[in-house]
């Protein structure tokens, strides 16, 4: 079995733009449960709105699409109803980020046993190209015609802060390392929280110099700096650079949680 | 054995809805609905369910809704201002076609307004609160022992219909203490499940399509967006789209008779109360003063679907009065469907309508 | 087994063309009947996978299957090698 057979094939192809990153972290997010030899009759998976919520739709498990930015109080439910189900979350910067914030810390907090993944475009791609609290600094949006001039959130630390028991971070290029990062985070009980960095050519790359999907993808790959190299630089005092962007593990402990089956 | 309690209304709330198996609570704290959360907390974990106090109103409700789809009892309780927040789930739900109880003990409004008083002013926002077309059930208890009856009601017509049932009690009855007969055990009427290999949202004659648990197989995709009968996003089909909501409200209005809970008293009167909630209670004092006045009586205990052929019963009828906790919200709804003159008896701030009030309504020149 | 591009499901993004260790994918130079350029296959035969998935019973490499964003790439089965008969003119 592979995790071809996780999508409804009646229903590809996808509703995604063409070389849109989403498509990748689904794969490797099925490939992760694949591996973890559910059945998809105890699988379920959550979203909220927004390009990366409609990917429960593709996939043959039982599925919520919810409403925006409710998908953890959603999955919350099901998974305290029925300890037995294993419950995902695809959701998206704006989804999860802006209008969730809350739930999404809250999440973190109780450590309920889901796991996250977020497709962060660092904008809202569904509505057209609004900036999000993830657009970074200077980038030019439709809602942010004069470059970004808010601070972006962190989301990995936020969820660390925020008590979540596994925190890592890859992009839409590192698909082995995010499939291993999601099958991790399912096999770890409580809150894992994945944030997978993507490519939007339609929203973001056309206004941000990306003409090409392959050059935002190869953006992605140069300015991520591995977890080990960024601990070094610290501990040797040197200063991470400003574009660069911390992948890997960035946390993983075991604080008691909730909704683990007993 | 039935057994003889002095309850609040919250605390019957609560009770009544253990009775009838409900094994999921989220909700957050909010004056005056407080205590059925509380006593939920104490009491369902001995049961075997699940209490949740989530981070919102939002979340409250989200949380019931995630635990109806995998065969739960859920249910949540909240006043005014959650209740607003509780809005495009609430839709949400109607559309998916989520069977959960949502209480709303009700206070004055708008916005904070009266957080320790009692109100009706949530009538019209429960039916219409959410965008777009859809139809949901209401129940109002006007005592304690309807806040335990409706509550456990409440339950079987949300797994029956497919739908939010609302419990829309006041304030008043909420926080009232009461003397309480406890039936040995309430009726509990289970989800009919989706006989396997049928189309998830494909309904028969009743318009209420089976219910396809999570983790039972089915592999449902369940959306808020207009859905196809598999459960398929086609949000931009205009036939599919007005089917599925004419389907959404039809299923509630058709099956309204069978819904429907009122009282009928003296059928032949001229002059009508119409109350549900807590005014019940003023009209039966008035009532109880005046026998020898020949005052008709309607006593609703579904409010939404409106019973509106329960206004045909009374065949000499020359007004109907209408004392309720807000600017005439339900006045307007009868408005609707008779001919005869409606006087709507407001009463704003908090207390409930005098009997002297009542009278002066009913002695005014026709 | 063979490499093989769906044709029905892939948009023309050509990230596969970046990812492969074997540059197996290159970009098309046509555009398709839904006006797409699906990149064309350079040799197949050299992908790890297609020779030796059978051989391990696992997926080697399979990036470019993993980075497809539209689930376009899949190695399908290959008839066994039949001996034909040839009819030699001389």
């Amino acid at each position: 079995m592979s995790f071809d057979d996780w999508y409804r094939q009646d229903r590809l192809p996808h509703i995604y733009c063409a070389g849109c990153g989403n498509g990748t972290i689904i794969n490797c997010t099925l490939a992760a449960v694949d591996q973890m030899g559910w059945k998809k009759d105890d699988t379920v998976f959550v979203s909220g709105i927004g390009c990366s919520s409609r990917a429960p739709g593709y996939i043959v498990t039982d599925s919520l699409h919810t409403t925006h930015g409710r998908a953890i109080a959603f999955a919350t439910g099901v998974k305290l109803a029925n300890p037995d189900l294993h419950v995902i979350v695809f959701t998206g910067d704006g989804d999860l980020a802006a209008i969730g914030g809350n739930h999404f810390i809250h999440g973190c907090r109780r450590n309920i046993d889901l796991t996250v993944v977020c497709m962060n475009n660092q904008i809202y791609g569904m509505t057209g190209g609004q900036g999000s609290p993830t657009t970074p600094k200077g980038c030019l949006s439709s809602t942010t015609p004069a470059g970004c001039a808010e601070m972006p959130f962190d989301l990995c630390e936020l969820a660390i802060a925020a008590g979540a028991n596994y925190v890592s971070r890859w992009t839409s290029y590192h698909v082995k390392e995010l499939e291993k990062a999601v099958k991790v985070g399912l096999e770890t009980p409580g809150f894992s929280f994945i944030e997978a960095l993507v490519q939007c050519p339609t929203a973001f790359g056309r206004r941000n110099k990306f003409r090409q999907v392959a050059d935002h993808v190869e953006y992605l790959r140069a300015h991520s700096l591995l977890k080990a190299k960024s601990d070094r630089l610290l501990a040797e005092g040197k200063p991470i650079p400003e574009d660069m962007f911390v992948v890997g593990e960035l946390a993983r402990r075991n604080r008691p949680a909730l909704g683990v089956k007993p | 054995m039935t057994r003889i309690e002095f309850w609040q209304g919250n605390t019957a709330c609560a009770e009544g809805a253990l009775a009838a198996g409900c094994n999921f609570f989220g909700g957050y704290p909010i004056t005056p609905s407080t205590e059925v959360a509380e006593i939920m907390a104490a009491k369902m974990p001995k049961k075997g369910g699940v209490f949740i106090q989530m981070e919102d109103e939002i979340a409250g409700i989200a949380s019931i809704i995630g635990a109806s789809w995998t065969g739960a009892r859920s249910m949540t309780a909240t006043s005014g201002p959650g209740f607003s927040l509780m809005m495009e789930n609430i839709g949400y739900a109607a559309m998916t076609e989520t069977p959960c109880m949502i209480v709303n003990v009700q206070r004055g409004g708008p916005s904070t307004g009266q957080p320790t008083m009692g109100a009706q002013g949530d009538m019209m926002q429960v039916r219409f609160g959410s965008q777009g077309d859809y139809a949901i059930i209401a129940l109002c208890p006007a005592n304690v022992q309807e806040m335990y009856e409706l509550t456990a009601r409440a339950f079987n017509l949300a797994d029956q219909y497919r739908v939010p049932v609302f419990l829309m009690a006041d304030e008043i009855v909420g926080h009232m203490r009461e003397k309480i007969i406890i039936p040995d055990s309430m009726p509990q009427i289970p989800r009919r499940p989706l006989v396997k290999g049928t189309l998830p949202f494909k309904a028969g004659a009743d318009l209420v399509p089976g219910f396809p648990q999570f983790g039972k197989g089915y592999g449902v995709h369940v959306t808020g967006l207009t859905h196809d009968e598999r459960g398929y996003p086609a949000a931009t089909n205009p036939q599919l789209h007005e089917a599925l909501v004419r389907r959404l409200v039809d299923k509630i209005e058709n099956a309204r008779h069978a819904i429907a809970d009122f009282d009928i008293i003296n059928p032949d009167a001229e002059q009508v109360f119409i109350a549900y909630g807590a005014p019940v209670r003023t009209v039966q004092q008035v009532m109880h003063d005046h026998p020898d006045k020949n005052i008709g009586f309607l006593r609703l205990r579904t409010v939404w679907p409106f019973p509106e052929f329960a206004l045909r019963e009374f065949k000499n009828v020359k007004r109907f009065l209408m004392p309720e906790l807000n600017l005439g919200q339900m006045a307007r709804e009868v408005e609707r469907h008779v001919r005869v003159p409606v006087v709507s008896i407001q009463k704003l701030g908090g207390e409930l309508t005098t009997p002297t009030e009542l009278v002066a309504a009913l002695e005014a020149p026709l | 087994m063979k490499l093989a591009i769906d044709e029905t499901r892939c948009k023309g993004c050509n990230l596969c063309t970046k990812v492969c260790p074997y540059k197996i994918f290159k970009e098309g130079k046509k555009p398709n009947r839904r006006g797409i350029v699906v990149p064309e296959l350079d040799r197949p035969e050299r992908c790890t996978n297609c020779r030796l998935q059978h051989l391990y019973g696992r997926t080697l490499c399979g990036v470019c299957q993993l980075t497809c964003p539209d689930q376009a790439i899949d190695w399908i089965e290959e008839k066994p090698y039949e001996l034909k008969k040839v009819a030699i003119e001389y």
